[in-house]
């Protein structure tokens, strides 16, 4: 087995990764970079609709910052984010863009006087100010209190994948394409590289680093109806989980996107109803304000989500062939804003549903869009369990969304977290403790491991098939593990992925082809995957709570009293059938925002007595410092900076703010 | 209600896949085919996927975002190149006949590495923004402002998504194999059009300005022709060919 | 960057498409001069005499028809060998490119074919019609040209040569105007669009008006046979008693 040594071994060439990986070589260090396929064609490249960063430039920005950045992230979450890190987030997001914005990235710009914008269904003029043109505008998106969605066109996170892929490229980053961590390499709580897969031979590597980092982005693929790629199936995840030492975090918080096409489940972008877009059901009656008379179609992607199956549900659904959907109603932006700002948006309707948006109706309906949880990780993005293992991006649950994510601080956060993290793998290699220090033996230990569960795989003479029970474990999690759950459902799901886990050690191949075999692949991924699905759907039959995206139709309400905590799943060993869950406290004493109503959705929930208590020294400390600036007040309620790398600490400018 | 259209009676179509495993020292090129039931709004991705999990596990081919955004599944649908993941079944003939984009290396059956052409191509063409100060950026202070028109202008070419299509639609590249192809002159017209990138066109020159780089375009405007994503291609090497013929 | 640069691949893009232009300049503009058969012998005698310089120097100089045709044929070797350059060199490249374009049934990547087709024929072609105007430049004339045509039975030659040509220049011209042309993106597919029709209607008239006097030429000659070899008198030489 060929043994590759880096000082830094990133597992995925998305934006999260690559970000961190050019992080880690300005700093000095060796990185190579693996990815399942050519870097450009990672899945960052599917966000279309834009990345929150509050610079405020346009219009229906003016006023924006991080602090409002802060409140509606932390509200989109349910409160289930730790505030630090969303702190942390917000304040580095800016700098994030305007990196981006040096490097390449053609941000959609403002352009001074009037133009014709859609609101609430009506069209309305409004006219740019000068001292903003020419500078990053942003547009609408859901659970937002200003325009903060930074974007280029509705191909953003293509922009952005290629402007950090062709930095990574002049960094001379090396990425190796088609490979697949299979397992990672670890001894005594301390994380040595990965045993990887080439998906072109077949054959097996260790790549044996000082420091590893995941970013490897999301697992929809557990679940039937995706909007995510193909490859989304959550390997990542997976290894971590199989360490059985590096935990899971929220693995249950997963989100169903809006408008997913029906019945495909391509996604079309959330600007679609930031610009002006609007739900409508089989009478072609606009029925979100039925139910969100506040942010109408523009509330959080959970409650929409759920409003429109309610909705559904009441027998209001269009029907089809393929079963029921409800209609995205875009016709009213006109052609030329189509043509322009929702490109990709019409191609995906002229190709997949034969239809023109600028005249006809979308077929949509919720679909699995992103998991909130992944590697749990400290505010650092290290494993807290496992030294020397890193995550960054959606592969990782640093933290930022709790228990929904607001559309936009995806991307967001995958370049924010690549620039931290990069930074703090690096100040890990430079320390003692990042010092290379295993035997060979151990490599060889793992990488004979891995051989010898391929070669059962490949010899072993059972009978099921990987693909059907993909299929299986797909529906199981479509059907029980979806939008609305409920106990029954979830112990159903819980032992049907059980179930479906034992006879997943009993695959069978038909194929026995050299080189990468597609049948192989499917079945090592699908045992892995059905290990996520688990720790997803048994972590949401513990949780008796509903909160953010986690909704349960036996616990409607929002539970601050007992489930102000974190999941952690972690699988104990091989054999085991269930991952052991444990959970860490959130604590609404630190809070700077503590828990109250979102401004959209259900109005009530169980509360926590330290509510009120934090609530009353929140008001006192402000109303100490009526005088003072919001830094200072900020600074006041939850000092965040400290734990920032020192060069993103510096407030940021501002169209008319004092910097 | 339904807007979805509807086709009538299924048809059986038959899938004619050039299958060829390089790892396989017995493998031969050869032809396979396979029967499979029309379903509605089909695509080949759905197609594909269908005979790997059905009929044959070892058939390989390659799909990510299946959306027509990352441009994984370029491969010759009946002679033409295209995205598979976005061909409707009902707008091909019931034979249909698949193999993988030529000018790439065959990694087997429909799956080539078009991920280590175009890594080549963009270190060839240092297709990035070159800058002075990258590296001593302030990021705490505002943006330089751009207009707006300019920045759709670079989006406009910054669509391309490296699928490899035009390199496979292009004569010159067939019998050329150092040609950069449309994809790589295209990306040079995207960096020469972005005020941030500083290089003159002495440094493009140098890049392009050869049998391999835009003087080697014949013109025969198959890339324009098979874009999947439209990208103004001819009117962009045209450009270019003035700009790089005009250069001293 | 230094100045440095290897001017040499510009020079010869520039260089292959200005030959080119020139030569499809000088092929549409000898048409219609020999088309002058379609006027009359007297129009087309003229013309003739025109070329010979006999309006400028008060006598023809049928040298100077020499001069041009070595002008022309230096413009075709240079284009020709520029061209050749881009041609499938090898039975590999002529392989690729041939299924190629068997599979894609592209337009424009099929029109270049046509084009080394015809490219590779003119190269011998027009060299031979070159050839004999540059050897014999005093032979052009009603009737020295239709003999040659009829009695000579260059007629085969020249109906071969004027499909290749008119073909070679028309699709050239297209592919020069995609090839260098301003056209806005916005509006290249409807721009592109139009070069083609105009490139079709170019041909189509070219070879209508070839067609048409080089028919005339060989009902000439035809007529003429006889007296093959016999110079045409202009009518008002005709009419001067003494030459019979």
């Amino acid at each position: 087995m060929q043994i590759i040594y880096t000082d830094v071994l990133v597992i995925g060439g998305g934006l999260a990764g690559q970000r961190a990986a050019i992080g880690a070589k300005r700093r000095g260090h060796d990185v190579i970079v693996l990815s399942l396929v050519p870097a450009k064609r990672s899945h960052s490249a599917a966000a279309q609709g834009g990345m929150q960063a509050s610079l405020g430039n346009c219009l229906g920005a003016a006023g924006d910052n991080e602090d409002i950045h802060f409140a509606d992230t932390v509200r989109g979450s349910d409160w289930g984010a730790d505030q630090e890190v969303v702190r942390m987030f917000t304040h580095t997001a800016p700098k994030a863009i305007r990196e981006l914005a040096a490097w390449g990235v053609p941000w959609n710009r403002v352009a001074r006087g009037e133009r014709e914008i859609t609101v609430d269904g009506q069209r309305k003029t409004i006219s740019e100010p000068d001292a903003a043109h020419g500078l990053i505008t942003s547009r609408n998106f859901g659970g937002t209190q200003k325009w903060r969605a930074c974007y280029v066109s509705d191909g953003t996170g293509h922009a952005m994948l290629y402007t950090m892929s062709n930095q990574a490229i002049a960094a001379n980053i090396p990425v190796h394409e088609r490979m697949e961590a299979l397992a990672l390499i670890h001894a005594d709580g301390r994380c040595h590289g990965a045993i990887v897969r080439n998906l072109m031979t077949g054959e097996l590597l260790a790549y044996v680093a000082r420091a590893t980092c995941i970013a490897t982005g999301g697992f929809g693929r557990i679940y039937r109806v995706s909007t995510n790629a193909i490859i989304n199936e959550g390997m990542g995840a997976a290894i971590a989980l199989e360490t059985g030492v590096a935990t899971l975090g929220n693995m249950e918080a997963i989100q169903f996107h809006p408008t997913g096409i029906f019945p495909a489940g391509i996604l079309v972008t959330e600007g679609c109803r930031g610009d002006g877009g609007l739900l409508l059901d089989c009478n072609e009656h606009r029925f979100m304000p039925d139910y969100e008379p506040e942010k109408k179609e523009l509330a959080s992607r959970d409650v929409v989500s759920r409003r429109m199956e309610e909705h559904i549900g009441a027998g209001h659904g269009v029907k089809s062939r393929f079963g029921e959907h409800l209609w995205l109603d875009i016709r009213l932006l006109g052609a030329d804003h189509i043509n322009n700002n929702l490109r990709e948006v019409k191609e995906i309707c002229q190709y997949f549903l034969g239809i023109d948006p600028v005249r006809e109706l979308i077929p949509v309906r919720p679909a699995q869009h992103y998991s909130m949880g992944g590697v749990r990780t400290n505010h650092r993005g290290e494993s807290p369990q496992l030294q020397g293992l890193f995550a960054a991006g959606e592969a990782a649950c640093w933290d930022m969304h709790g228990f929904n994510r607001l559309g936009g601080n995806s991307v967001a956060e995958t370049v924010v977290a690549g620039m931290i993290v990069g930074d703090t793998i690096a100040d890990f290699c430079d320390s003692t403790a990042g010092a290379l220090q295993l035997s060979s033996a151990l490599v060889q230990e793992f990488g004979e491991r891995e051989r010898r569960r391929l070669a059962e795989i490949a010899n072993g003479k059972g009978r099921e098939s990987a693909f059907e029970l993909a299929r299986l474990m797909q529906e199981t999690m479509t059907a029980q593990v979806g939008i609305f759950r409920e106990g029954e459902r979830l112990e159903q799901a819980v032992a049907s992925l059980q179930e479906l886990q034992l006879r997943s050690r009993n695959i069978g191949l038909r194929s026995s082809a050299p080189g990468a075999n597609p049948e192989l692949v499917t079945a090592y991924r699908v045992q892995r995957m059905l290990k996520l699905a688990q720790c997803v759907a048994y972590g949401a039959l513990q949780r008796t709570e509903s909160r953010g995206a986690h909704y349960r139709a036996d616990h409607p309400r929002r539970d601050d009293l007992n489930w102000m905590r974190r999941t952690l799943a972690s699988w104990p060993s091989a054999d085991a059938r269930l991952p052991v869950l444990t959970y860490e406290p959130l604590d609404i004493m630190k809070m700077e925002l503590p828990p109250g109503w979102r401004g959209y959705g259900a109005r009530d929930y169980i509360e926590h007595p330290d509510t009120g208590v934090r609530q009353q020294q929140v008001d006192a400390i402000g109303g100490g410092l009526d005088r003072a600036d919001r830094h200072t007040r900020q600074e006041a309620l939850m000092p965040f900076r400290h734990l920032l790398p020192e060069h993103l600490r510096n407030n940021n400018e501002r169209l008319g703010e004092e910097s | 209600m339904n807007r979805i259209p509807l086709r009538q009676a299924a048809r059986t179509l038959r899938i004619q896949i050039l299958r060829h495993n390089p790892r396989d020292p017995d493998s031969q090129p050869r032809l396979q085919t396979f029967e499979i039931e029309e379903a509605d709004a089909m695509t080949l991705f759905i197609a594909l996927t269908e005979i790997r999990e059905r009929q044959d596990p070892s058939l390989q081919f390659d799909f990510v975002c299946r959306a027509g955004i990352c441009g994984s599944c370029g491969m010759i649908i009946n002679g033409r190149p295209g995205l598979a993941c976005r061909t409707l079944t009902r707008d091909l003939p019931e034979q249909i006949t698949l193999a993988p984009l030529p000018a790439f290396e065959l990694i087997g059956d429909l799956s080539v590495n078009t991920g280590k052409w175009m890594r080549g191509m963009s270190e060839r063409l240092e297709t990035w923004v070159h800058s002075q100060n990258l590296e001593s950026l302030d990021i705490d202070a505002m943006e330089a402002a751009m207009e707006p028109e300019l920045a759709e202008q670079i989006y406009e070419l910054e669509r391309c998504i490296e699928c490899g299509c035009c390199v496979a639609a292009c004569g010159t590249a067939r019998m050329r194999e150092d040609f950069v192809g449309a994809v790589g002159l295209n990306q040079v017209t995207r960096f020469r059009l972005d005020p941030r990138d500083e290089r003159s066109d002495a440094a493009f020159y140098e890049l392009v300005g050869d049998e391999s780089g835009v003087f080697g375009c014949m013109t025969l405007l198959g890339c324009e022709d098979m874009c999947p994503k439209d990208l103004p291609l001819a009117t962009q090497i045209a450009f270019l060919r003035r700009r790089m013929a005009a250069t001293t | 960057m230094t100045g440095k640069l290897d001017r040499g691949p510009a020079r010869a893009d520039i260089l292959q498409s200005l030959s080119g232009l020139l030569l499809v300049l000088f092929i549409w503009g000898h048409m219609f001069f020999e088309s002058s058969i379609l006027l009359g012998k007297d129009a087309m005698y003229r013309v003739t005499r025109m070329f010979e310089g006999e309006p400028l120097f008060g006598k023809p100089y049928p040298l100077l028809v020499s001069g041009v045709a070595a002008i022309i044929f230096v413009l075709i070797a240079v284009h020709a060998v520029l061209a050749l350059r881009k041609f499938p060199g090898s039975h590999r490249q002529y392989r690729e490119f041939n299924a190629h374009m068997g599979a894609m049934r592209h337009p424009d990547t099929t029109l270049w074919y046509v084009q080394v087709l015809t490219g590779f024929a003119l190269f011998f072609l027009a060299s031979a019609h070159l050839l004999v105007v540059f050897l014999q430049p005093d032979n052009i004339g009603p009737y020295a040209s239709s003999d040659r045509i009829w009695s000579g039975r260059f007629w085969i030659l020249y109906a071969l040569l004027l499909v290749c040509v008119h073909l070679h220049a028309g699709i050239g011209i297209y592919r020069l105007a995609m090839k260098w042309g301003p056209i806005p993106a916005a509006g290249s597919k409807v721009a592109r669009r139009r070069l083609k029709l105009a490139m079709w209607g170019i041909i189509a008239f070219f070879l209508c008006l070839g067609t048409a006097s080089l028919a005339t030429y060989m009902y000439i000659g035809r007529d003429h046979a006889p007296h093959a070899g016999e110079r045409y008198l202009p009518a008002h030489q005709q009419a001067l008693p003494g030459n019979t």
